[in-house]
């Protein structure tokens, strides 16, 4: 650096702490040395935030938010801009690879118990972003007003009427009109382009703060501030720069590959990502046979549809959100992670996720006697798997974690 | 730990099992279509038969007629006194069909849909099957129904290609419970009648059945491309982007590698 652009740089480093928070957030962060894949779905995350965020903003240039014109627009979007088709698949892609990362993320906080002090708070925010997130998907779902768009909104939005007194007045309220239309287009839109996206970030900063101020986990839940050396830095860490940025780099050269094989030859999913009756514009008048949620709504979904009374549903729905904030005060295991917790936490986290993939199915599929069954013994297995946790992490034996990673 | 996956695996069985209607209607499984977007012969004989014989009734109107004509490599001269119907048409313009809309609910009870994006809702291979199974039916308006859409409200608009397809029936072997064919006690395989097959009638169309399937074939292959314009383009720039991400993680990977000597 030149004399020169050093004198500009210390004037205003001297005003702003630029040098302090690269160092301190990024370049001399200290990061467990040994952690696994497992570990790379939280930077995952925020490139899809930047894939969504920057997509987003070319899609607005070609959207229109309009009853009229919504579907045309996102035509108009997939033929007539250049390359619009990329910018538009990029975003569909990117929606349900959001999804799928932030599941594995938080899943991964599960197994290694991400969740266990000091790092609670790090785990609530990540969940309110996950709350965050499944209404901007929602939100974002309904804009092409296809058919899929126009009916799963009439399905949700109707949820809010099951609420006892206020209900009716609020779903009017949410729709801004007596039946789904351009008012609801409208309001969706500024929700989903301006509202939410700005709490989100807000929530990513702050899930990252509160991150780097109780220092990441590892998959051995060894806790690395115990031993540290003459500057307190763990002696189990390496700095970010340029240590953990290359497994990250690794990481987002592999997405990279799974994310243009699904968007340049498998850009609808098959029909799990893009539903293929949102290829017709919306039609008030006919229902479609079979109304599904895209995939990663489909285990709450399932469970909507599990509980006969809309009001429960909608309770045993929401309950199936809420109880993943408790989850730091209702695992008792001395051990963070499952490798050292003891064989019941093991078979309950075997059959959670079986459980859980098997409502994500069901969650597609036309309803049958059958499935609605499955559907309720899937539902009944998620809530044993957070109701008897402080349970079967009290009474088994697990084993002593190691003093260093 | 294995009996807790098996019997998840016995669940999600029983499941699967429970019928679902076939996604061809009383065809059952669709006939498979496998499109060639780079075929322009394909392509072009299928957008004739679509001018010629659906455009009448039918609009398309996501798609610009000079995008058709540049994506297709029809000089735009040809392409609009051959293809393009309408003094007043201008080749930037979409393609908003011939008929209005008041005039079609009277003529059909209901206007003929869009087919833009008719490909990409049900599927080539459900169009395909669809435009092949027309079959008199003498109870029906225009004389016809259809094997994949029962009680569709279109004529059958490519019978003089086709010729007369009725329904007839036909004597198959008797599957046993075990799924193998009955037979008798001297080994000769017992049938029963089965109605419902399509057959055409000899000569009486213009075109053989081989010839009409691929009239069809190149139809839908056109209707295909009018779905997403740019499905081709996708596929061949999704290479190069995937190349791309595989040599950039092989270097990082290298570096990473190098750098984990550090610490490991």
């Amino acid at each position: 650096m030149s004399n020169q652009s050093s004198g500009i740089f210390n004037w205003v480093n001297d005003r702003l702490p630029i040098k302090n928070t690269y160092e301190r957030h990024l370049s001399k962060h200290p990061v467990p040395k040994k952690v696994n894949f497992w570990y790379m779905f939280g930077a995952l995350a925020s490139v899809v935030l930047i894939i969504q965020i920057v997509s987003g903003i070319w899609l607005m240039f070609g959207y229109e938010n309009t009853e009229e014109g919504a579907f045309a627009s996102v035509e108009y979007i997939m033929r007539d801009v250049d390359y619009g088709w990329v910018v538009r698949y990029m975003h569909t892609t990117g929606a349900s690879m959001f999804f799928a990362v932030v599941y594995l993320h938080m899943f991964r906080g599960l197994m290694y118990g991400s969740y266990h002090k000091p790092r609670e708070l790090v785990w609530i925010f990540g969940m309110t972003i996950y709350l965050v997130m499944m209404a901007e998907g929602f939100l974002g779902y309904v804009l092409p007003y296809g058919q899929m768009s126009y009916w799963g909104a009439q399905v949700i939005i109707s949820l809010f009427g099951a609420i006892p007194f206020i209900g009716e007045s609020l779903e009017l309220w949410v729709r801004g009109d007596y039946y789904i239309s351009g008012a609801t287009i409208s309001r969706f839109f500024a929700l989903h382009v301006v509202a939410l996206p700005l709490i989100l970030i807000a929530l990513v900063f702050m899930h990252l703060v509160a991150l780097h101020e109780v220092g990441a986990g590892n998959p051995e839940g060894v806790d690395i501030e115990k031993y540290v050396d003459e500057d307190g830095v763990p002696l189990d860490s390496v700095p970010f720069f340029p240590y953990k940025i290359l497994n990250a780099l690794v990481a987002i050269g592999i997405f990279g590959i799974v994310f243009s094989i699904i968007m340049f030859f498998f850009p609808e999913g098959g029909g799990y990502m893009l539903e293929l009756a949102n290829f017709e514009e919306a039609n008030p008048l006919s229902t479609p046979d079979h109304i599904a949620p895209v995939w990663y709504y489909s285990p709450y979904y399932a469970m909507l549809r599990a509980i006969p009374d809309k009001l429960g549903g909608l309770i045993v729905m929401g309950a199936a959100i809420a109880i993943l904030f408790v989850v730091p005060w209702l695992d008792r295991s001395k051990a963070a992670s499952i490798r050292y917790k003891g064989n019941l936490s093991k078979i309950a986290m075997t059959i959670f996720v079986i459980s859980w993939l098997m409502l994500a199915w069901l969650g597609t599929m036309p309803v049958t006697e059958l499935r609605t069954t499955l559907s309720q013994i899937g539902t009944m297995i998620y809530f044993a798997f957070f109701l008897l946790m402080p349970i079967y992490t009290s009474i088994e034996k697990s084993r002593p974690v190691p003093e260093r990673l | 730990m294995k009996l807790v996956i098996l019997s998840f695996f016995f669940l999600f069985s029983l499941g699967a099992s429970s019928a679902e209607s076939a996604p061809c209607g009383n065809y059952g499984e669709c006939d498979e279509f496998v499109p060639q977007l780079n075929n322009l012969e394909s392509l072009q004989l299928g957008a004739v038969t679509f001018m010629n014989n659906c455009y009448g009734c039918h609009s398309l109107k996501y798609s610009r007629w000079n995008r058709i004509a540049k994506d297709l490599e029809i000089p735009e001269e040809i392409f609009a006194s051959n293809l393009v119907y309408g003094q007043t048409v201008k080749l930037g313009d979409t393609m908003n069909g011939s008929m209005k809309k008041e005039v079609a609910e009277t003529w059909f009870g209901i206007s003929p849909p869009d087919l833009t994006l008719v490909t990409r809702l049900h599927g080539s291979d459900w169009v395909y099957t669809y435009l092949k199974t027309f079959y008199e039916d003498s109870s029906k308006p225009y004389g016809v129904n259809n094997m994949v859409y029962p009680g569709a409200a279109m004529p059958n608009v490519l019978a003089s290609m086709q010729g007369q397809q009725i329904l007839s029936c036909k004597q198959v072997p008797i599957i046993a419970s075990n799924g193998g064919v009955k037979r008798d006690s001297s080994g000769n395989n017992i049938t029963e009648e089965k109605c419902g097959y399509l057959k055409t009638i000899p000569d009486s169309g213009t075109l053989s059945t081989e010839e009409f399937d691929e009239v069809i074939y190149n139809l839908v292959n056109f209707m295909t491309y009018v779905g997403e314009p740019s499905r081709a383009d996708r596929e061949r720039i999704g290479w190069y982007v995937i190349l791309f991400f595989i040599i950039f993680t092989s270097f990082a990977y290298l570096l990473f590698k190098e750098y984990q000597k550090d610490y490991h």
